[in-house]
């Protein structure tokens, strides 16, 4: 055999097979193969086990992928899949749906044209394989405590948060609104990047480990929170941000023009066979469509556009390629798929009469960096052009959306809306209603599962030490 | 005379009482199975194996990177770099006990042993009886219970405690104790205990903390076993008894070494048993099934080894002479601990208390009895989130690369900002600059270019590191006015008197490409004592990094591993230093020698040594220097932070009178500008650098560089890594050393000071923070700071240009003179001289001059022939140049031709002398050792060590003493005559011709890397006409009547040769590689 410690320059990164374009775009079913055994422990076996593990490092959950690559390496599933399962509740999603390439394996120490390894693929290779061969998280030394903590949103925080709780004996009953369990993981990301079966496992696994789950159930409308806070030892919230990011420019309120959420939402409530009214169905088939906005949610409006049959899909950032934020494999996903991209183009206005006709827009330059170290984009005067359209999805981002609750339980906001919430080491993830605790985007910001996936297990840990089952280490 | 007095005297005692018979009766050893199945006979369930792991502080990655490789490997694990984490004093994570001792090593005052290569001087064997009274002989002495080692498998301490029945009484004393009562009541019961027991006459304690039990708490074994031994120092029974230790906490050599130190007799690890039984349990150990059954022994191989090593760092050969030898300094436990436990340790700086201590047990017992706790992940070896700190951890690599590659301040300051405000990891992270001072505006502060002048590259070897990485440190030191380090292993001489030319030239104990030439194209020769990330230790280049190139700069061959010992062979006392720095300061006058140690305590007074045996230079390593490849047990857990020794050093000069005529570098671990003036301000004017520069050209802190996969290309020889991924550049190294030097500049301004020579010494300005933690808050770094409190008038940095030895050479000086037309013609002549002892390396002067004018072969072919009669002294013929031919009629000392690269050495007795030449020492020890090339022939016997790392010289002796040939890469030795033992351990290329009267050399060579043929005139026609023609120029140039006689006789003595060779070679290339070489 080659050199082992050599592998990394034998044997170059292969990704599992993915699905030709003509081909992937006629369904909703996810576009990567699984690696076969021996593909994934020759592709962990290019990691050189770094003195350093950036990859680790840059990891939101912090990972041990070094680790648990050389795990499968050696053949070792399951205690890969324990492995993985320290630092993240949800590897086999994040496996599927992280923008590693801005994360692990863009850190990745051979990214510098050897090649990174692998790490997303492997990862979802783990916990895939392991579920399917029968593995369960091993909850046989839980000793189950007296403690009860009600989550609020089923997405990635409240289900990491529950999953970290249920392992230390305390019992989460995790309240949602919608009937599947999931968040933005069932209902925004679409299938064709994560099957919506992966989330019902997870719920099977999480139920298997004493997870309660009361579905169908709008806290503050169906159940008063006074009645969480008063029957349960403490509460975390994990709701997300719903509100849309507006444009601010005419033609917003013409019919045609969507919301992204609403339109990937109504899609997949008919590939789940969820749909109440058949007139929520927002349909692009034959149709032209201009999706605004460069993020993760624009590709997915992009991508299920192309497989509702639209005749076109045109998607405008403001800023260039190399600044737009969305994960770069779905950018390339998209293009292979036959999406345009127009870059340095900022929308003016929706033009229209009785419904919408085309979006005008202006061309952009890059000024100076802003604030916040990214440069901000300049209109270029008298280049305005308007391009048809039939439909327009507005994927700008989305905004905090507090309950009206929040106010009279003293759970403080932000300015702009966000949870305020306790760094300190001891009350982690802590609002200022001692009792109940918050993660995810509601705290930060519209941000990724993985960190929303990192502020649940964070506050778990801030609850535990609230309630007294968890004491500093010395 | 003196000989055969010495034999009566023994034969009269050996005659007095019937020795032989007494061990007979009394010597008792313990059944060894080759296989003991039994690893654990009593497997732990994988939950109370958890407990176990999680009561003593294994983690998932201990038990993969240390206990696995010893199992898998017998022999310890290797990796590099350096140990960047905090000294467990300063951690906030529960360390280990056994990180808070540091071994001790030898440098300068003895030599370390290389355990491996001299494996015959040294000894495990351990004894388990009580001692009696030497001086009264009788039969209760040899009652002893012989073990071959101190660590014992299951089976051995099973016949051990089974022994009681046959009169060897044992008590067992149980390490756990109730956690209401506190740790030093708890350990005065054991002690009690132990003192009862031996009243008793219990000859064997076993502590044990094998059985734990919930709502008690281990006392660690190590303070059980000191406190027991200091005890029963203190009653006068501890020579009754002996110490057995039964505990979780021993799992890699230094643990054991600390056991053994501290008075332990042997050791049983069963924790290490069972952590491999279940890796194997898991089927995780790559082993045959076979050798799964001795998985216990191949683990106490690798343990055994790393005990050797250890001993061996201090020179010390058997086991008996390092237990309870106390060979450690203790960094960061307070003086309640040391005065019960380990009493007569250094421990300068106090630290953890017992309470600390108890808090740590508390810790790890709360989450061992919590089953749903895991076992530690680890992060000690790696960084690893939430793991123990790493000063080099991936923010900070990250961000100091970025800022060298945009050549942004700004973010060279947020990289400042990481190391500068990091969690406390260092001893100098405790002292704060003191505030007050007057600003000064920036333009008043000296420029940069005073402040690079202060920076050293520190010594990285062309093999370790890739040439591009090593050129591309040059050329950005010189570009910056300070020098670069060309480590071990030669430069290539197409570098001399370019940009590309290392200003610093190593000597290291290897003295792999030490050549004339090389040692006058230096500013700075640099002797490497030791190394900071492995002091006491040598080092090996793996064969898979020996390419080409390497080969030839280092007179080696391909792909064979090359071994630097761990002593140098010439130094084995400081008057030994002495003489190499005046060797150096021979060959070439104008440059400054600088010695290089590690901080220990008592370096102090070897660098106060140092600077009388005339070094100009004196550096101070900390133990978090990097190294390209070492044990991780010794990256760990030798060496002490340079502040101490740095400020120790710093106060002996000064109180010795020594201060002005040495200047004094500090290096290891120094990243930012605060850590420089930090290092002056505790004493230090010069600053080396090793890692960052490193990490400015693209070193990511991998931790491979042993593996030759570095995939940033650095630590590399594979050339597609070198050619497509190596990226650095000199700018980005150029760019760190100004940032590093504008932040110097910035502070000196904040301080209100224009030069860095004002801060030097003067500790008054810095303040001793209280610490984060509990134990930081019990550290008393007062010692550090105690320079402000010496006489001020004394100076504090060096005035004087150099450090002019006492011995002005005069006879070297005329020989020079009188030489000097010849040399600048090459013309060549005849020149005679009577010698005296007292004139010491005679002959480098003029090689100096030979290889600055024309090379190390450029005279060859007009040579100097110098004439000298009596006794030479000390290294005669040291850095032979070509075209320097010394005949000597008389006797020469130690050091006869070392590191000759070309020329004629030729000694023959006196004409009139009247012994036997043969027979008789014509040359001290360690002859030749490090020659590239020349010839030596020498009428009469050879000292110890002749053609020591031998590279390509070609010798004719009549005989010669124990380990010639050592280390040998290439070159040729004939032995006229009898060797001593061990001759050719670590031999690896060149061959030789021993002489073999007596039929008994096969008992004194060493098998391990070489093999020996008979010379034959069937089928070895070639070698019988080299060897003959060999014999022959002995002969001639010296005269000798055993030459004669052999060639007289040849056909009678030509089977009685034989031609000793690497195994690796084929006996038919050995003539041919010769002549390619030549």
């Amino acid at each position: 055999m080659a050199d082992k410690h050599l592998q990394f320059l034998d044997i170059p990164r292969k990704d599992p097979d993915k699905l030709r374009p003509e081909v992937r775009t006629k369904q909703f079913r996810e576009i990567y193969s699984q690696y076969s055994a021996e593909a994934a422990a020759q592709q962990a076996g290019r990691c050189i086990s770094c003195g350093n593990p950036f990859c680790e490092w840059k990891c939101p959950v912090h990972n041990y992928i070094p680790n648990w690559l050389a795990l499968i390496n050696d053949g070792k599933l399951f205690e890969a899949a324990e492995l993985s399962h320290r630092t993240n509740s949800l590897p086999e999603m994040c496996g599927r749906i992280c923008p590693q390439d801005r994360l692990c394996e863009g850190a990745c120490t051979l990214n510098d044209g050897l090649g990174a390894v692998s790490i997303g693929a492997i990862e979802k290779y783990i916990t895939d394989e392991a579920f399917r061969l029968g593995w369960k998280p091993d909850m046989s030394n839980v000793v189950r405590t007296a403690k009860r903590v009600a989550i609020v949103g089923a997405g990635p925080a409240g289900l990491a948060c529950a999953d970290v709780l249920v392992r230390n004996g305390v019992k989460p009953v995790v309240f949602d609104r919608y009937a599947k369990i999931g968040g933005l993981l069932t209902f925004g990301i679409p299938p064709f990047k994560l099957e919506k079966e992966v989330v019902e496992k997870r719920r099977e696994i999480m139920e298997d480990m004493g997870v309660e789950f009361r579905l169908n159930v709008d806290v503050g409308r169906d159940i008063a929170f006074e009645q969480l806070a008063g029957e349960f030892d403490a509460v975390f919230l994990g709701m997300g941000t719903y509100n849309y990011v507006k444009g601010g420019f005419d033609g917003e309120d013409l019919p045609g023009v969507h919301e992204a959420l609403p339109y990937l939402i109504s899609n997949i409530n008919r590939e789940l066979g969820l749909e109440r009214d058949g007139a929520d169905f927002v349909d692009m088939k034959g149709k032209h469509v201009v999706v605004l906005g460069g993020g993760d949610t624009g590709m997915d409006c992009n991508r299920t556009a192309i497989r509702q049959g639209a005749a076109s899909v045109s998607c405008t950032y403001r800023r260039d390629e190399a600044n737009m934020p969305g994960s770069r494999r779905d950018y390339r996903n998209s293009k292979e798929e036959g999406v345009t991209f127009l870059f340095n183009r900022q929308p003016i206005e929706i033009v229209g009469v009785d419904r919408v006709q085309g979006v005008k827009l202006v061309e952009t330059r890059l000024g100076p960096p802003g604030p916040r170290g990214r440069r901000v984009p300049e209109v270029v005067p008298g280049t305005e052009e308007t391009i048809a359209a039939d439909a327009v999805i507005i994927a700008f981002g989305f905004l905090p959306s507090p309950a009206d609750w929040f106010e009279s339980h003293k759970i403080d906001l932000h300015g702009n809306g966000r949870v305020r919430v306790s760094g300190a080491p001891q009350s982690r993830f802590q609002t200022t209603n001692p009792k109940i605790f918050a993660g995810g985007d509601m705290v930060r910001g519209s941000d990724l599962v993985v960190t929303a996936v990192f502020e649940g297990r964070e506050a778990a840990e801030g609850i535990l030490r609230h309630l007294g089952l968890r004491k500093e280490a010395s | 005379m003196g000989l055969r007095a010495t034999r009566r005297v023994d034969d009269l005692l050996k005659s007095r009482h019937p020795y032989k018979a007494w061990l007979k009766k009394g010597v008792r050893y313990l059944q060894t199975d080759l296989i003991d199945p039994r690893l654990a006979a009593e497997p732990f369930d994988g939950e109370t194996l958890a407990q176990y792991q999680k009561m003593f502080n294994v983690s998932a990655e201990e038990r993969d990177e240390i206990i696995r490789v010893l199992a898998e490997d017998e022999s310890e694990a290797v990796g590099s770099m350096g140990d960047d984490t905090p000294m467990p004093v300063l951690s906030k994570k529960v360390r280990s006990l056994y990180d808070y001792f540091r071994q001790q090593f030898a440098q300068v005052t003895n030599p370390p042993i290389d355990s491996l290569r001299e494996s015959i001087v040294m000894s495990l064997q351990t004894q388990i009886g009580p001692e009696a009274n030497i001086f009264v002989p009788a039969p209760q002495h040899a009652e002893q219970i012989v073990l071959s080692s101190p660590i014992l498998s299951q089976r051995k301490l099973r016949q051990i405690v089974a022994l009681a029945e046959s009169g060897v009484p044992n008590e067992f004393i149980d390490l756990q104790y109730d956690e209401h009562l506190d740790l030093k009541t708890a350990l005065l019961r054991v002690c009690d205990q132990a003192e009862a027991a031996v009243r008793q006459g219990k000859l064997v304690l076993l502590l044990s903390d094998r059985y734990l039990v919930k709502a008690k708490l281990p006392i660690h074994a190590l303070l059980a076993t000191g406190a027991v031994h200091h005890r029963l120092v203190a009653t006068g029974l501890r020579c009754k008894c002996n110490i057995l230790v039964e505990t979780g906490t021993a799992r890699d050599a230094h643990h054991f070494a600390c056991l053994i130190g501290y008075g332990a007799t042997a050791v049983y690890p069963y924790l290490a048993y069972q952590t491999l039984f279940d890796l194997m349990r898991q089927g995780v150990l790559k082993m045959e099934a076979s050798a799964r059954q001795e998985l216990g022994r191949s683990y106490r191989r690798g343990i055994r080894k790393g005990l050797l090593k250890i001993m061996s760092k201090m020179g010390i050969c058997t086991v008996a002479g390092y237990r309870s030898a106390q060979l450690f300094e203790i960094v960061g436990l307070g003086d309640e601990v040391v005065e019960l436990c380990f009493e007569g340790t250094d421990s300068r700086i106090q630290g953890a208390d017992f309470g600390d201590l108890k808090a740590d047990s508390e810790y790890l017992a709360r989450r061992a009895w919590d089953k749903t706790e895991p076992v530690e992940q680890g992060g000690l070896l790696k960084y690893m989130h939430n793991g123990e700190y790493h000063m080099y951890n991936p923010d900070v690599v990250a961000t100091l690369q970025s800022a060298v590659m945009t050549g942004d301040y700004g973010q060279y300051q947020e990289f400042a900002g990481l190391v500068n405000n990091r969690p406390v990891s260092c001893i100098r992270d405790l002292l704060n600059l003191k505030a007050g001072a007057a600003p000064i505006p920036i333009e008043e502060v000296e420029p940069i270019s005073a402040i690079l002048a202060r920076f050293d590259g520190a010594g990285m070897s062309l093999g370790a590191l890739s040439p591009e990485a090593h050129e591309a440190l040059a050329i950005a030191m010189n570009a910056l006015g300070g020098r670069s380090n060309s480590g071990e292993g030669g430069e290539d001489p197409v570098r001399y008197g370019t940009e590309k030319n290392s200003k610093i030239k190593q000597v290291a104990s290897g003295r792999f490409g030490v050549t004339p030439e090389y040692l006058i194209n230096a500013e700075v020769l640099q002797i490497k004592i030791a190394q900071g990330a492995k002091p006491g230790e040598g080092g090996q280049l793996p064969g898979h990094k020996v390419n080409d190139m390497i080969a030839r700069l280092r007179f080696a061959r391909p792909g064979v591993g090359l071994i630097s010992p761990p002593p140098h062979h010439d130094i084995y006392s400081i008057e030994d230093l002495a003489q190499l720095i005046f060797d150096l300061k021979q060959v070439n006058p104008k440059a400054l020698v600088s010695v290089k140690l590690v901080a220990e305590p008592g370096v102090g007074t070897v660098a106060a040594g140092v600077a009388k045996a005339y070094a100009d230079l004196i550096t101070i390593s900390g133990y978090d220097g990097g190294t390209g490849a070492s044990p991780l047990s010794s990256i760990k857990y030798a060496g002490t932070p340079w502040e101490l020794g740095l400020a120790e050093t710093h106060q002996t000069l000064r109180a010795n009178e020594l201060r002005h005529r040495v200047r004094l570098q500090t290096d290891g671990g120094l990243k930012t500008g605060l850590d420089v003036i930090k290092a002056a301000l505790i004493g230090a004017e010069s600053f080396g650098f090793g890692t960052a520069p490193m990490v400015a050209l693209g070193c990511k802190y991998l931790r491979i560089c042993h593996l030759n996969n570095c995939a940033t290309g650095i630590a590399t020889q594979h050339n597609v890594l070198r050619s497509k991924y190596f990226v650095g550049l000199p700018e980005m190294v150029i760019n760190y050393f100004k940032f590093v030097a504008r932040e110097c500049r910035e502070i000196m301004a904040s301080m209100g000071v224009r030069t860095l020579a004002e801060l030097i010494g003067h500790t008054e300005l810095l303040q001793i923070s209280p610490g984060e933690t509990s134990k930081q808050s019990k550290l008393d770094l007062k010692p550090v700071l105690a320079n402000a409190a010496l006489v001020s008038d004394k100076p504090q940095y060096c005035i004087d240009p150099h450090n002019q030895p006492f011995d002005r050479g005069a006879l070297a000086e005329q020989m020079l003179a009188d030489m000097r037309a010849a040399i600048d013609a090459k013309s060549g002549g005849k020149f005679s001289y009577p010698v005296n002892n007292f004139n010491r390396s005679i002959g480098a002067r003029v090689s100096g001059e030979i290889a600055r004018r024309w090379g190390n072969a450029g005279m060859s072919a007009a040579p100097l022939i110098v004439n000298l009669q009596g006794s030479a002294g000390q290294s005669f013929g040291v850095w032979n140049a070509g075209g320097l031919h010394l005949n000597l009629e008389g006797e020469a000392n130690d050091y006869v031709g070392k590191g000759m690269a070309g020329g004629k050495i030729i000694l023959k007795p006196h004409a009139r002398s009247i012994f036997v030449a043969r027979d008789t020492v014509i040359m001290g020890n360690t002859c030749l050792y490090g020659a590239t090339g020349g010839e030596l022939y020498a009428a009469g016997r050879a000292g110890e060590r002749f053609a020591v790392r031998n590279s390509g010289a070609l010798a004719v002796v009549e005989g010669t003493g124990d380990h010639c040939c050592e280390y040998m890469t290439g070159g040729v030795v004939c032995v006229l005559g009898t060797t001593g033992v061990n001759f050719g351990a670590g031999f690896t290329g060149g061959f030789a011709y021993v002489l073999d009267m007596e039929r008994d050399f096969v008992d004194r060579y060493n098998h391990e890397l070489i093999d020996i043929h008979r010379v034959s005139p069937e089928g070895m026609g070639t070698h019988v006409q080299h060897l003959r023609g060999l014999i022959e120029q002995h002969t001639e140039a010296t005269g000798s009547a055993w030459g004669a006689q052999l060639l007289n006789d040849f056909r009678t003595y030509i089977g009685r040769f034989w031609v000793v060779k690497p195994k690796a070679s084929a006996i038919d290339s050995l003539l041919e590689n010769l002549r390619r070489a030549a």
